[in-house]
C-alpha cells in the first residue's frame, strides 16, 4: 500500500515527465512495428498506418495507463475544482457573501475556541496533570469560603494520608531582586521542598530545595525561572552557586527551571523556600491560614479524589477532638476540600467562557443555515442543468463529488479568511484583558488552532453539501426538467425548507440578542453599585517593605515620613496608607472577638476584613463617617488602643445600640484587658472584593502601629487627574529609600473598572456576536425573499395583467415575512428563556426573563428583518406585467 | 499464418512477467518476445499491453528505466523486481497446477469413472 502511494506521489510530482514518457513510449512502439512491417515487404506509408491501427486509440491507452497509477482521480478532482472555481467566480455576489459569512463565523469561533482551549481544555503542563489536586480550608458559615491551608495543616497531613502520593504548599509574593541600585520588583513563589516533585517537573539545572532549607536561618537559596535566567544571567550554565540578592539578602542559586515550567497563571521569576518557625507549625495555628498559603497534592495513581477527601475528613475530625476551639470551628462549618487543581483554578471563569462558546456556536449555526439557504437557491437555479447532465449519463457519484468539491472549496477559503479574522480576534481579546484571565497567558494563535480550523472547514464543507446533494438527487428527472419551464412554480418542499431555515435563523439571532441584552443589563446594574466611597481622583500604589531591612519600628518611621512628604506634595489633598485597599485583589479576612458578644445558637465566628491604616486614609479614600471620629496620626503613637469599624460590622453586633465605646480583640478569643481595642468611630460600608460582593462581612480598621505588615498600599486624593501624580509619588518613595519601588500604580476608578473585566468583555463580545447574527439573518431573509419574488415573477405578472393592485402584491410578500418573523420570534422567546436560565450564574440582579430586554430584542429583530424584506417586496410590487410575461 | 489462441483473462500479466524475466525489454520487445516464446501461438491485443505494463510497474512487480534501443533510440526498458520474481514463481506454480488438473479432467475416459 505504502509503495503504491509512493509511486503515485512520484508520478504526481513529475506529471509532465510521466505524460511525455507515455507519448514517447507509444511512438517508439509504432515506429518499431512499422519498421518490422517494412522489413516484411510493406510500403512505408501503409506500414505506418497499419501500426497505428493495430495499437488502437492513443487517447484510450494513455487514459488506461493513467488509471493504472490512479492518477486519473486527481485529474478528475482538478477538473471539478476548476469547474467549481469557475462557477463561484461567475456569481461574485453569492461568493463574496458566502466567504464573508464563513470568515466571520470561523473567525469568531476560532477566537473563542482559542480561549476555551487554553483555559479549559489543554491540560496543565505537568505529567499526569489529572492527579494534581488542591486542598483548602473552608468555613462557609463564618462567611469565609476559602482560607487556603495553614503550615500546621501541611505538617500534620504530610505522609499521613495514604491516598496522596505527595503534598506541597506554596504562596505567591513579590520581592525586590538585584544589587543595590539595580533592583527590580519581581513576582516570586515560596514553595515547600516537595513542590516540584508534586508537580512532577523540577529544575533543568541544579537541584530542588531540601527539608533543611525550610527555616529562616537556612533558607538562603533560590531557584530561577528559565526566563529570569536568560534575561539576568544570559543563560549562563555556570549560574549554580552564584549569589543573588532577594530583598537585599544574598541567596545562593541552586537550580534553574525548564522553559516549559509554568505553575497555573503565575509569572514567578524566582522561587524561594517556604520557611517557617516551629511555633508556626503548632496545632494552635491550624486555622490561621488566612488564604495566604495554598496546598497542592498529587493523588496516588490508584486513588480517587473521593478517597483523599474522606481521609482528610477523618483526619480533621480526629485532630479537632482536643482543639479548645473545636466548637467554634465546627460551628463555622469547617471542612478541608480536595478539588482538582485545574478545574479549581478556572472555576470562576468557566461559566462565562462556556456561555461565550455557546454564543459563537449559535453564530456558526446561523451562518451555516444562511449558507445552506443561499446554496439551495443556487441549486434551484441549476436544477435543469443537473437534470440534463444526469439524463446524458452523469452518475450520481459525479453530482455528489461536484457539490462536495464546490462547498469544501468555499469553506476552505472561508476558513483561511477566518484564520485571519481569528488572529485579529485574539488581538482584540488581549485588548479586552483576556491575557489576565486564569491561564489566559496561554492563549495563542498556533498550529493547533490552524489544524482545528482546517478540520472544521472540511467538516462544514461536507455538512453544507448534504442538503444540496439531497436536493439535487431527490427529484425525478422528468419533473425537474418540467418544473422550471415556462409557467411552472418551484418545488413546494424546497420552499418550506428555505422558509423554516429563515424562521430558525430569526429565532437564533433573537436568542443571541436577548442574551447579550441580559449581560449588558447585568453589567449596567453592577456598575450602578456604589463602592461605598468616593472613588474618583484617588491614586493608589503598593509598596513592599522587606522584613530584612525594615523592623516594625522602621516601618512605622517609613510610613510617617512618607505621609509627611506626601502632605507637602503639590496637588495632594490628603494621603494615607493601609495594609490593603478595596479592589486590590487581596481578600484575606481574619477573626475578631467582640467583648460581651455571646454567639447565638448556630451562629459561628465571622471573618472580617481587618486592616491597619495610617495618615489620613479615610479622607483620602472618601469614606463617609457615620458616627464618632476617624483614626488620627496620634492613635498609632498612643498606648490606648482604639479602632474604627464599618457600619456592617456595627449593625451585625449592635443592631439596636451604638458601637462607639464597645471593645474588641484582634484574633479569635478574648485577650487581656489591656489589649482590647475601643471603637471610636463607625464608617460607611465599603465593597472590598468587588462590586458584586453580596455579603457585607464587616471591616475593622486598626491604627497602623498595631497591624504592621510587609506590604502597604498608599492612597492619595488629588485635585489633578490621579495618574499624573504617579511619577511624583514614586519620586517621594525613592527619596526615603532608593531601592523601594512603587508597584501596581492605578487610580481607584481604574481598579474598579479592571475588576469588571470578566463581566464587561463577555457583554461586549455577546453584543458583537448578536450584531453579526442580525446582519447574517438580514442577509438570509433578504436572499430568500428576493428569490421567492424572482421565482414568482411570471405569476405576479399574470395577476397584475388581470388587474391586481401593486399594494396587494407588496402586502402579500410583507405578510409572508411577518409570518416568518412571528414564528422566529416565538421560537426565539422559548430559546431566550432557556438561555437566560443557563446564564443565571453570571447574571447580577437580573432575572432570566426580563421583559424590557425581550421586547427590545423583538423590536430590533423585527425592524432588521422587515427592513430586509421591504426591498424585495417593493420590487415585487414594481414588476411590469409586460416584461414578466415576455421574458424567458 | 499460424493459428493463434485467445488470451485467457489474467494471463497477460503472467506472460509479461515471464518475458521480462528472461532479459530487460522495452514495450515492443515484450510483445515480440511473447509471440516468440509462445511459438507465435499467442497474439496480444496491442492496446492492452501498455496499461498492463503500467499496472505492474505501479505494483512494483517490474521496474522501468530509460535506455538505448538496438537502433539507438531512447526506449523504456522493463526489468523484473524481486517482488515480480516471487509473483511469477507463484503464478507459474498456480498455473501448472490448474493446467494439469484441467488436462487430467479433460482426459478422463468413461472407463476411468
Amino acid at each position: 500500500m505504502f509503495k503504491r502511494l509512493r509511486s503515485l506521489f512520484r508520478v504526481l510530482t513529475r506529471r509532465r515527465e510521466f505524460e511525455d514518457g507515455i507519448t514517447e513510449e507509444l511512438r517508439f512502439h509504432i515506429d518499431q512495428y512499422a519498421d518490422e512491417l517494412v522489413r516484411s515487404g510493406m510500403s512505408p506509408g501503409k506500414a505506418a498506418r497499419l501500426a497505428r491501427v493495430e495499437l488502437g486509440s492513443l487517447t484510450n491507452i494513455k487514459g488506461d495507463c493513467r488509471e493504472a497509477f490512479g492518477v486519473h482521480l486527481f485529474d478528475e478532482f482538478q477538473r471539478e475544482l476548476s469547474y467549481a472555481a469557475r462557477l463561484l467566480r461567475k456569481t461574485p455576489g453569492f461568493t463574496a457573501t458566502a466567504l464573508l459569512t464563513l470568515a466571520v463565523c470561523f473567525g469568531a469561533n476560532l477566537t473563542i475556541f482559542a480561549v476555551i482551549d487554553s483555559v479549559l481544555l489543554r491540560p496543565l503542563p505537568f505529567p499526569e496533570p489529572g492527579r494534581l489536586m488542591t486542598i483548602f480550608n473552608t468555613y462557609p458559615k463564618a462567611g469565609v469560603d476559602r482560607d487556603g491551608a495553614s503550615l500546621t495543616n501541611y505538617y500534620e497531613r504530610r505522609g499521613h494520608l495514604p491516598a496522596l502520593a505527595s503534598l506541597a504548599i506554596y504562596n505567591y509574593g513579590t520581592e525586590i531582586i538585584g544589587e543595590p541600585g539595580s533592583t527590580e520588583r519581581d513576582p516570586t513563589m515560596r514553595v515547600s521542598p516537595d513542590f516540584f516533585s508534586t508537580l512532577g517537573l523540577g529544575p533543568a539545572i541544579g537541584r530542588t530545595f531540601t527539608e533543611e532549607e525550610t527555616t529562616s536561618e537556612t533558607n538562603h537559596v533560590a531557584i530561577l525561572s528559565d526566563a529570569f535566567w536568560r534575561q539576568r544571567y544570559n543563560a549562563d550554565p555556570n549560574v549554580i552557586g552564584r549569589l543573588i540578592r532577594v530583598n537585599s539578602v544574598p541567596r545562593t542559586v541552586i537550580g534553574v527551571l525548564p522553559p516549559t515550567f509554568r505553575f497555573l497563571s503565575s509569572d514567578a521569576r524566582v522561587f524561594l523556600p517556604l520557611a517557617s518557625r516551629p511555633e508556626d507549625r503548632l496545632p494552635s495555628r491550624r486555622h490561621a491560614g488566612g488564604n495566604v498559603i495554598q496546598m497542592i497534592a498529587r493523588l496516588r495513581s490508584d486513588a480517587t479524589p473521593a478517597q483523599a477527601q474522606s481521609q482528610i475528613d477523618a483526619q480533621d475530625a480526629a485532630l479537632e477532638v482536643d482543639d479548645p476551639q473545636a466548637k467554634m470551628i465546627a460551628d463555622a462549618g469547617f471542612r478541608s476540600l480536595v478539588v482538582p487543581l485545574h478545574a479549581d483554578h478556572v472555576a470562576a471563569i468557566r461559566p462565562t467562557l462556556l456561555l461565550l462558546e455557546a454564543g459563537v456556536l449559535v453564530l456558526l449555526l446561523i451562518g451555516t443555515v444562511n449558507l445552506v439557504n443561499l446554496l439551495l437557491i443556487r441549486a434551484s437555479g441549476r436544477v435543469k442543468e443537473i437534470a440534463v447532465r444526469q439524463a446524458l449519463g452523469a452518475s450520481q457519484g459525479c453530482v455528489v463529488s461536484e457539490t462536495l468539491v464546490e462547498t469544501t472549496l468555499l469553506t476552505l477559503v472561508g476558513g483561511l479568511l477566518g484564520l485571519g479574522v481569528g488572529a485579529g480576534g485574539i488581538r482584540l481579546l488581549d485588548a479586552l484583558g483576556y491575557d489576565r484571565l486564569p491561564l489566559g497567558g496561554r492563549i495563542a494563535f498556533d498550529v493547533r488552532l490552524a489544524m482545528v480550523a482546517l478540520v472544521a472547514a472540511v467538516a462544514l464543507g461536507v455538512v453544507l453539501a448534504a442538503p444540496i446533494v439531497w436536493f439535487n438527487l431527490r427529484r425525478h428527472l422528468g419533473n425537474a426538467l418540467q418544473s422550471q419551464s415556462r409557467g411552472g412554480t418551484s418545488g413546494r418542499t424546497a420552499q418550506i425548507l428555505r422558509q423554516s431555515f429563515i424562521v430558525a435563523q430569526i429565532a437564533l439571532a433573537f436568542v443571541l440578542l436577548a442574551g447579550a441584552g441580559l449581560l449588558g443589563l447585568s453589567l449596567q446594574r453592577v456598575m450602578a453599585v456604589s463602592p461605598g466611597f468616593q472613588s474618583d481622583h484617588i491614586l493608589t500604589g503598593q509598596i513592599l517593605l522587606p522584613w530584612a531591612d525594615y523592623s516594625e519600628a522602621a516601618r512605622l518611621t517609613f510610613v510617617e515620613s512618607l505621609m509627611d512628604k506626601l502632605d507637602h506634595l503639590p496637588g495632594v489633598l490628603s494621603a494615607g496608607v493601609a495594609n490593603n485597599v478595596p479592589f486590590s485583589g487581596n481578600i484575606g479576612k481574619s477573626a475578631a472577638t467582640v467583648a460581651g458578644h455571646v454567639r447565638r445558637p448556630g451562629e459561628s465566628a465571622r471573618g472580617h476584613y481587618s486592616y491597619g491604616v495610617a495618615g489620613d486614609y479615610f479622607r483620602a479614600m472618601g469614606f463617609s463617617l457615620r458616627a464618632g471620629r476617624f483614626l488620627t496620626v496620634d492613635d498609632s503613637r498612643r498606648p490606648e488602643r482604639v479602632c474604627v469599624v464599618d457600619e456592617d460590622f456595627a449593625r451585625y453586633y449592635w443592631p439596636h445600640a451604638s458601637a462607639i465605646g464597645q471593645r474588641l480583640w484582634d484574633g479569635s478569643g478574648a485577650g487581656k484587658d489591656a489589649e482590647a481595642f475601643t471603637i471610636v468611630g463607625v464608617v460607611g460600608g465599603v465593597k472590598q472584593a468587588g462590586l458584586t460582593e453580596n455579603e457585607a462581612q464587616g471591616a475593622i480598621y486598626y491604627p497602623y502601629a498595631f497591624r504592621i505588615g510587609d506590604s502597604i498600599f498608599v492612597a492619595v486624593r488629588t485635585s489633578l487627574p490621579p495618574e499624573s501624580l504617579g511619577l511624583a509619588l514614586q519620586k517621594v518613595v525613592r527619596q526615603i529609600d532608593a531601592d523601594i519601588p512603587v508597584n501596581d500604580l492605578r487610580s481607584m476608578d481604574t481598579r474598579i473598572t479592571d475588576s469588571l473585566v470578566a463581566r464587561r468583555s463577555p457583554a461586549l463580545l455577546a453584543g458583537l456576536f448578536s450584531g453579526i447574527a442580525l446582519l447574517l439573518t438580514a442577509v438570509g431573509t433578504y436572499g430568500v425573499l428576493s428569490y421567492a419574488v424572482s421565482q414568482r415573477r411570471r405569476e405576479i405578472g399574470v395577476r397584475m395583467a388581470l388587474g391586481a393592485q401593486p399594494s396587494r402584491i407588496r402586502s402579500q410578500f410583507l405578510s409572508l415575512s411577518l409570518r416568518l418573523l412571528a414564528g422566529g420570534t416565538l421560537l426565539g422567546l422559548i430559546g431566550a428563556w432557556q438561555a437566560g436560565r443557563a446564564m443565571r450564574t453570571v447574571l447580577f440582579h437580573v432575572l432570566p426573563l426580563d421583559l424590557p430586554i425581550l421586547a427590545g430584542a423583538a423590536c430590533v429583530t423585527g425592524v432588521v428583518c422587515l427592513a430586509a424584506c421591504l426591498v424585495p417586496s417593493q420590487r415585487a410590487a414594481r414588476i411590469s406585467p409586460m416584461e414578466a410575461l415576455t421574458e424567458e | 499464418m499460424t493459428k493463434t489462441a485467445e488470451l485467457l483473462p489474467g494471463t497477460l500479466d503472467m506472460l509479461i512477467l515471464k518475458a521480462v524475466s528472461l532479459k530487460p525489454l522495452h514495450g515492443y520487445g515484450v510483445l515480440v518476445r511473447i509471440r516468440q516464446i509462445s511459438g507465435d501461438a499467442l497474439e496480444i491485443p496491442q492496446g492492452s499491453l501498455y496499461p498492463a505494463l503500467y499496472r505492474l510497474e505501479h505494483h512494483a512487480l517490474i521496474a522501468a528505466e530509460w535506455g538505448q534501443s538496438e537502433n539507438n533510440r531512447r526506449a523504456k526498458y522493463y526489468t523484473l523486481t524481486a517482488g515480480g520474481r516471487r509473483r511469477l514463481r507463484d503464478e507459474t506454480a498456480g498455473w501448472n497446477r490448474l493446467a494439469s488438473a484441467i488436462a487430467a479432467a479433460l482426459n478422463t475416459t468413461s472407463e476411468e469413472v
